[in-house]
């Protein structure tokens, strides 16, 4: 049998401790010397990156050229994508609003706008083959857009509630007042004929009365934003700013009676 | 005749970024007239029977996409066909600078004319939108034909 002797026992006990301490020593001494060899190999580094940028210059160059046409595909790609996505939530919204809403109606997209300055017109791609007449309401999720002016088979022309030949009859919602709401071909319309000392006030919201038999009652036009006296002084005229952004409708709800 | 066809072709195409792509390069809610510079050019570059039947066309184009029922475009376009000619028999007009001056003159006749028979109309168009569309329209008319003029030039050699 194998038999420790005293002394041979003395010598690998102290053994272990010293591999103990020198190990334990080491692991101290590790993160300084790291430390210290930090600047040559980040210095060896950079002269072995630099080095490898020359001898492989060719190679690097391909890369980068494959690289940045990779960088040009998604970058249309991501642009497509958020497009995408946005149409999507104005279709949502467009689909949720004509599931809601009580009208029949037929969604189109726009595909022109007036050429001139002096009238404010969308052309849609629907026409009378998918049912759209002339004098049909035309609307968003957010409110009334317009009427139809003219249809052709396959397209229709829209003009819009800022066009100054175009009025709808309007009812303030709080106060119960009528008036007529008429564009300007600016951004705002102007409620005429409201009687002298109409109750309005600024923030009041405008619907469509539904007098006129092409628009449902109750449709949103806008809010007021300034009220004043008529030139004339026998009526008052109120501002109002459209719930619809008319300048980029780019889909809207054609109304069927 | 090719070179009609082309000119045909070309009002068509500047009609076409009217409708659509000029919506996006608009100022103070106002956009160049491209179609007005087409009759500035069919006029100094065709003989008047030719001239005005462009202007014709490119007054037809755009009456088809506006909202009034009169053809007023279809009138005035070549009614201003017409004074250019007037102009152009009385002085040479060579220098391309002087023909885009031409520009402005006639947008601002146009849209006065334009701006006078709607306010007769009844609409309700302030003073100062009436003078927006006329003054602006007229500067960014004049600012975007020399290129036109430029991108045109091929057609007539």
């Amino acid at each position: 049998m194998f038999k420790l002797e005293k002394k041979n026992l003395i010598i690998l006990v102290v053994t272990c401790l010293v591999i103990v301490i020198a190990a334990s020593i080491v692991t101290a001494f590790r993160a300084p010397f790291l430390n210290t060899l930090n600047p040559p190999l980040s210095l060896l580094t950079l002269m072995k990156r630099e080095f490898s940028g020359y001898v492989f210059y060719r190679r690097n160059m391909i890369e980068n050229e494959r690289l940045k046409k990779q960088v040009d595909f998604l970058r249309s790609q991501v642009n497509l994508s958020t497009e995408i996505a946005q149409e999507n939530v104005r279709l949502k919204e467009l689909l949720s609003f004509k599931q809601k809403t009580p009208y029949r109606s037929i969604a189109a997209r726009v595909i022109g706008r007036s050429p001139d300055s002096w009238s404010s017109v969308i052309i849609i791609d629907k026409g009378t083959h998918h049912g759209i007449r002339q004098g049909m309401a035309a609307m968003t999720y957010l409110g009334i857009a317009g009427r139809v002016v003219e249809a052709s088979l396959f397209t229709s022309k829209i003009m819009l509630i800022n066009d100054p030949n175009l009025g709808v009859s309007a009812i303030v919602q709080r106060s119960r007042q009528e008036g007529l709401a008429a564009g300007t071909l600016g951004s705002n319309l102007i409620m005429r004929y409201l009687p002298d000392g109409a109750d309005i006030k600024e923030g009041d919201t405008v619907v469509t009365s539904g007098l006129n038999e092409v628009y449902p009652k109750g449709i949103l036009i806008g809010t007021i934003i300034d009220a004043g006296k008529e030139f004339s002084g026998l009526s008052t005229y109120a501002l109002i700013r459209p719930a619809v952004n008319l300048s980029n409708i780019e889909e809207v709800l054609v109304v069927f009676p | 005749m090719k070179k009609k066809w082309i000119f045909l072709g070309i009002i068509a195409a500047l009609g076409a970024l009217q409708l659509t792509f000029l919506e996006y390069f608009k100022i103070f809610h106002v956009k160049p007239d491209l179609l007005l510079i087409a009759v500035v050019i069919a006029t100094l570059k065709f003989d008047f029977r030719d001239a005005l039947i462009f202007s014709v066309f490119a007054g037809f184009f755009k009456d088809c996409f506006v909202a009034g029922t009169l053809g007023l475009n279809t009138l005035l376009f070549p009614l201003w066909c017409y004074l250019i000619f007037i102009i152009t028999h009385q002085f040479t007009i060579e220098e391309e600078l002087f023909q885009v001056a031409l520009v402005p003159i006639v947008v601002i006749l146009h849209n006065t004319v334009t701006g006078f028979i709607i306010v007769s109309q009844g609409a309700a168009v302030t003073f100062g939108i009436f003078l927006r569309i006329t003054i602006v329209e007229a500067v960014v008319t004049t600012l975007v034909s020399p290129l036109i003029f430029r991108i045109t030039k091929p057609a007539f050699y």
